[in-house]
C-alpha cells in the first residue's frame, strides 16, 4: 500500500514537473486584471493575442473586481513582477505614478513610433507631467438601454437618440404599468453616484472636482420626482436589498436603463445563454435642453506597465498590440466598446452576434460627446467620498436637495483649502 | 543500579552538578522557545512589525509608494485630523462619536441579554441543549449571510415594519436607510449576533456557583430577585469583567456589520473609526493620517482597557 502511494506520489511530481517544462517553452507574460474568469472580452483577448503571437502564454493575474485599486496596489508594493497591469478608474494609474510604480511607455511609443491618433485623445489622461503612462483598450459610455419586447407589448414608440431628460420621463411615465409584485417601472437608476446625477459633466465643461454642485439639482429633482410618482423603485429600497441592476433588466422589470455601455456585452451573453428573451436596444442617453443631444460621459480602460515587470519588452508587445486596431477588433467581436476607434471596428461591433440591429443603436455607439466621469486631481479621491456621503443623505430623503448640495459645497470646500 | 552511574554520580563535584543543572534548564527553555518560535514569529512579522510600522506611521507622511517617499511630519497628522474637531462636522468628531454611543448601547445591552440567556438556559429547561446551541448559532455564521438577512428583515416593508405597525408603531423606511434607525440596527444585529456566544461564558460561570448558597437564601425567606443581586450577579463579577472588556474592544473596532449593512450611510450616520481609517488609508492612500486615527483609537481602548482593571479591584469579588 505505501510503496503504491509513494509511487503514485513521484508520478505526480514527474507529471508536474514536466507540465513546468512544457510551459516554460513559451514566454509567460502575466496581466493583472479583474473578472479574468468570466470569460468576455479577457477571454477573446487571450486567444486572440496568443494566436497572432504563438510563442508567449499569456496569464491573467485575478483580481476581486470590487476592491481592485487596494489590491492592485498592494501587488505593486510588494514588488511583484507582474508584466501588465490593467488601470481600472483613471484615477489609479495617477496614484502609481505618484508611487512611482510604473513605467512611462514614452520610449516604446517613440521606438516603435506607435500611432497614438485612434483614442479621440482619450490617452492624454493616461499622462502624468507630460509622459505617458497607459494605453486605453477599452471606452464605455452611458447609453439608455431598453426592454424592445414592452415596448411593443404597450404599442409605445421606442425611445430616441435624441430625446431630452423631460422627454424621457415622460416616456418612462407612460410605461410604468401594473401593482404591486407585477409591476413594471417606466425606469431604473442604479444605487450609483454615477447613473443619478453625473449627467451634469456632459455639458464637457462641468467637473465634479469643481467644489461647487448645483448643476446636480436639476437631475436630482428629476430623479426624486421620478420616484414620487412611483415611475422608478426606490433608491433607499433599492440599498437596503442591495439589488443589482442586471437582474431587475433581466426580469423584465423596467422597460429603460440609463447605465454604462459594458452592459450591452453582458445583455449578448446573458441572452445566448437564455437568462432573459426579450428583445433589447439602447439608444443615447437624453440630454438636458442646453446641452448637445448624444452628449455623454464614460470612462476608459487600459493597460499599464509595472516598473518590475519580469520582461518589459513582452509588456510592451502586448499593450500595445491590444490597444491597436487588431487588439479592438478581438474586443470588439464579444460586443465590448474598444479604446481603438475606426470604421472597421464599428462595424464589427454592429455585425457582433446578439447586437441589437437597429439603426439607433448604431448611430449611438459613437457618442457627439464624451466627457469623463470624474477629472484627475489631487483631492479626487477625498472629494469622491463626501460626494457619495451627501448623495446617499439626498437619495434617502434625510435631506433635501438643497441641504444636500450646500453640505457638498461645504465639505468640498474644506477639502480643497487643506 | 548500574555501579558506573553510581560512580559518575559520586565523583560529581557541587559545581559540576549545579552545571549541569544549568545546562538542563537551558536546554529546556530552548524547547519551550522551539515550541512557541513557530506561532511567535507568525505573530512577530504579521501583527508586532505592522503594529510597530503603525505607531511611527502615524508620525510621517507617506502617500505610498517606495519607501524613500516617507517623510517626517511630525505631529501635522495628529492636527490634521483633530483640525475643526467638532461632533458634527469633522470625520473624526462624527466618528469617534459614532464609535463611542455603539460602544455605549451595545456592551450594557450584550451583557444583559447574554446573562439573561444563560440564567434561563442554566435551569433545567426542556430541550436546553438545544436552545444553547440555537442561540450561538449567529456567532458560527457567516457575516454577510445575518447582515443580508437582517437588511431583508428591517426593509420598507419587511417584517419587522409590519410587526411594529400593530402595535401603533409607524417606521414609514428601511432603518438601514434612515438617519434615525441606522444605528439602532447595527446595534441590534451586533447584540444578536454576540449574545449567544457571551451567555457560553455565563453557563460556565454559573456553574461555578454553589447551589448551598441559593439554599440557604430559600431558608432565609429571599425572593428570586434578592437572589439574583446578592447571589448571582455577585459571584458572577469575575465573568461580566471579563465579557465587558472583550466587548468594549470588539465594539471598538467593529467594521463588518456596518460595512455591509449601511456603509455607514446614510451620510456618515453610521460611519465609525475603523470606517474612517479604511477610508484615509485604503481610498485616499493617506497612510500616514489613518495611522494617526488608529493611534487615538489604540489610545482610547488602552484607557479604558486599563480603567476597568482599575475599577475591577472595586467590584469584582473572587
Amino acid at each position: 500500500m505505501k510503496k503504491l502511494l509513494s509511487l503514485f506520489l513521484v508520478l505526480a511530481l514527474l507529471l508536474s514537473l514536466s507540465a513546468v517544462s512544457f510551459a516554460g517553452e513559451k514566454k509567460v507574460l502575466r496581466v493583472a486584471s479583474w473578472d479574468t474568469l468570466t470569460g468576455g472580452y479577457l477571454a477573446a483577448t487571450e486567444t486572440a493575442f496568443e494566436e497572432a503571437f504563438p510563442d508567449v502564454d499569456l496569464q491573467y493575474v485575478d483580481i476581486a473586481s470590487q476592491d481592485y485599486f487596494q489590491k492592485a496596489t498592494t501587488i505593486l508594493a510588494g514588488g511583484d513582477n507582474v508584466d501588465v497591469i490593467d488601470i481600472k478608474e483613471l484615477s489609479d494609474v495617477h496614484n502609481w505614478v505618484e508611487q512611482g510604480y510604473v513605467e512611462s511607455l514614452d520610449p516604446y511609443v517613440e521606438k516603435d513610433q506607435y500611432n497614438l491618433g485612434n483614442y479621440l485623445g482619450l490617452e492624454n489622461n493616461y499622462r502624468a507631467d507630460g509622459a505617458l503612462y497607459g494605453l486605453p483598450y477599452r471606452s464605455d459610455f452611458w447609453v439608455l438601454f431598453y426592454n424592445k419586447t414592452l415596448f411593443d407589448a404597450a404599442g409605445v414608440d421606442y425611445p430616441t437618440n435624441d430625446m431630452t431628460w423631460e422627454e424621457y420621463a415622460a416616456l418612462a411615465e407612460k410605461m410604468t404599468q401594473g401593482d404591486g409584485i407585477d409591476k413594471i417601472y417606466g425606469s431604473h437608476y442604479h444605487t450609483w453616484l454615477s447613473a443619478a446625477v453625473c449627467w451634469a459633466v456632459t455639458d464637457g465643461k462641468y467637473t465634479l472636482a469643481d467644489g461647487h454642485y448645483e448643476p446636480l439639482k436639476y437631475y436630482y429633482d428629476l430623479v426624486l420626482g421620478l420616484e414620487d410618482k412611483g415611475v422608478v423603485q426606490e433608491y433607499s429600497e433599492l440599498r437596503a436589498a442591495n439589488l443589482h441592476y442586471s437582474g431587475v433588466f433581466y426580469q423584465g422589470k423596467t422597460a429603460m436603463m440609463p447605465m454604462g455601455y459594458w452592459f450591452a456585452a453582458t445583455l449578448i451573453d446573458e441572452k445566448a445563454k437564455g437568462t432573459f428573451d426579450f428583445d433589447w436596444s439602447f439608444v443615447s442617453v437624453p440630454h438636458h435642453p442646453d446641452i448637445a443631444a448624444g452628449s455623454s460621459f464614460g470612462s476608459i480602460t487600459g493597460s499599464a506597465m509595472n516598473k518590475n515587470a519580469n520582461d518589459k519588452d513582452l509588456a510592451w508587445q502586448f499593450i500595445s498590440w491590444r490597444a491597436s486596431e487588431a487588439g479592438a477588433l478581438a474586443i470588439a467581436k464579444v460586443g465590448t466598446r474598444p479604446g481603438y476607434v475606426s470604421e472597421s471596428v464599428a462595424q464589427t461591433m454592429a455585425a457582433a452576434e446578439g447586437f441589437p440591429k437597429d439603426d439607433n443603436a448604431k448611430a449611438a455607439l459613437v457618442p457627439t460627446a464624451m466627457s469623463l466621469e470624474w477629472p484627475i486631481g489631487e483631492h479626487v479621491n477625498a472629494i469622491k467620498t463626501i460626494v457619495n456621503e451627501e448623495h446617499t443623505l439626498i437619495m434617502t430623503r434625510e435631506v433635501s436637495v438643497e441641504e444636500g448640495i450646500e453640505a457638498m459645497n461645504a465639505r468640498v470646500a474644506e477639502v480643497i483649502g487643506q | 543500579m548500574n555501579p558506573k552511574e553510581d560512580n559518575a554520580v559520586s565523583t560529581a563535584t557541587p559545581q559540576a552538578m549545579i552545571k549541569k543543572k544549568g545546562s538542563l534548564q537551558r536546554r529546556n527553555t530552548l524547547i519551550a522557545y522551539s515550541f512557541l518560535a513557530p506561532n511567535f514569529l507568525g505573530f512577530l512579522i504579521f501583527t508586532m512589525l505592522p503594529v510597530l510600522f503603525s505607531i511611527v506611521l502615524s508620525f510621517l507622511n507617506w502617500n505610498g509608494g517606495t519607501i524613500d517617499r516617507i517623510s517626517w511630519a511630525g505631529l501635522d497628522n495628529f492636527k490634521l485630523i483633530f483640525k475643526d474637531f467638532n461632533f458634527t462636522r469633522s470625520d473624526m468628531g462624527i466618528t469617534l462619536k459614532n464609535t463611542v454611543l455603539f460602544t455605549l448601547a451595545t456592551v450594557p445591552l450584550t451583557i444583559a441579554c447574554s446573562l439573561g440567556l444563560a440564567m434561563i438556559l442554566n435551569k433545567a429547561v426542556k430541550g436546553a441543549k438545544f436552545f444553547r446551541t440555537a442561540f450561538f448559532f449567529p456567532y458560527v455564521a457567516s457575516v454577510v449571510a445575518i447582515c443580508v438577512c437582517w437588511n431583508f428583515l428591517l426593509m420598507k416593508f419587511g417584517p419587522v415594519n409590519q410587526a411594529l405597525s400593530y402595535f401603533g408603531i409607524n417606521i414609514s423606511k428601511s432603518w438601514t436607510q434612515s438617519r434615525d434607525h441606522a444605528m439602532l440596527a447595527i446595534i441590534i444585529v451586533s447584540v444578536w449576533r454576540h449574545a449567544g456566544y457571551y451567555m457560553v461564558m455565563y453557563l460556565a460561570g454559573l456553574q461555578g456557583v454553589p447551589g448551598e448558597l441559593y439554599e440557604a437564601a430559600t431558608v432565609d425567606g429571599a425572593n428570586a430577585w434578592q437572589k439574583f443581586w446578592r447571589i448571582t450577579f455577585p459571584l458572577l463579577s469575575s465573568t461580566t469583567f471579563f465579557v465587558s472588556i472583550m466587548l468594549t474592544i470588539s465594539c471598538f473596532k467593529i467594521y463588518d456589520v456596518v460595512a455591509i449593512m449601511t456603509e455607514g450611510g446614510p451620510g456618515r450616520t453610521t460611519k465609525m473609526l475603523v470606517s474612517y481609517i479604511y477610508d484615509l488609508s485604503f481610498q485616499q492612500i493617506k497612510y500616514g493620517v489613518a495611522s494617526a486615527v488608529a493611534m487615538v483609537l489604540f489610545v482610547i481602548v488602552l484607557l479604558i482597557t486599563v480603567v476597568q482593571f482599575r475599577a475591577e479591584k472595586k467590584w469584582v469579588n473572587y
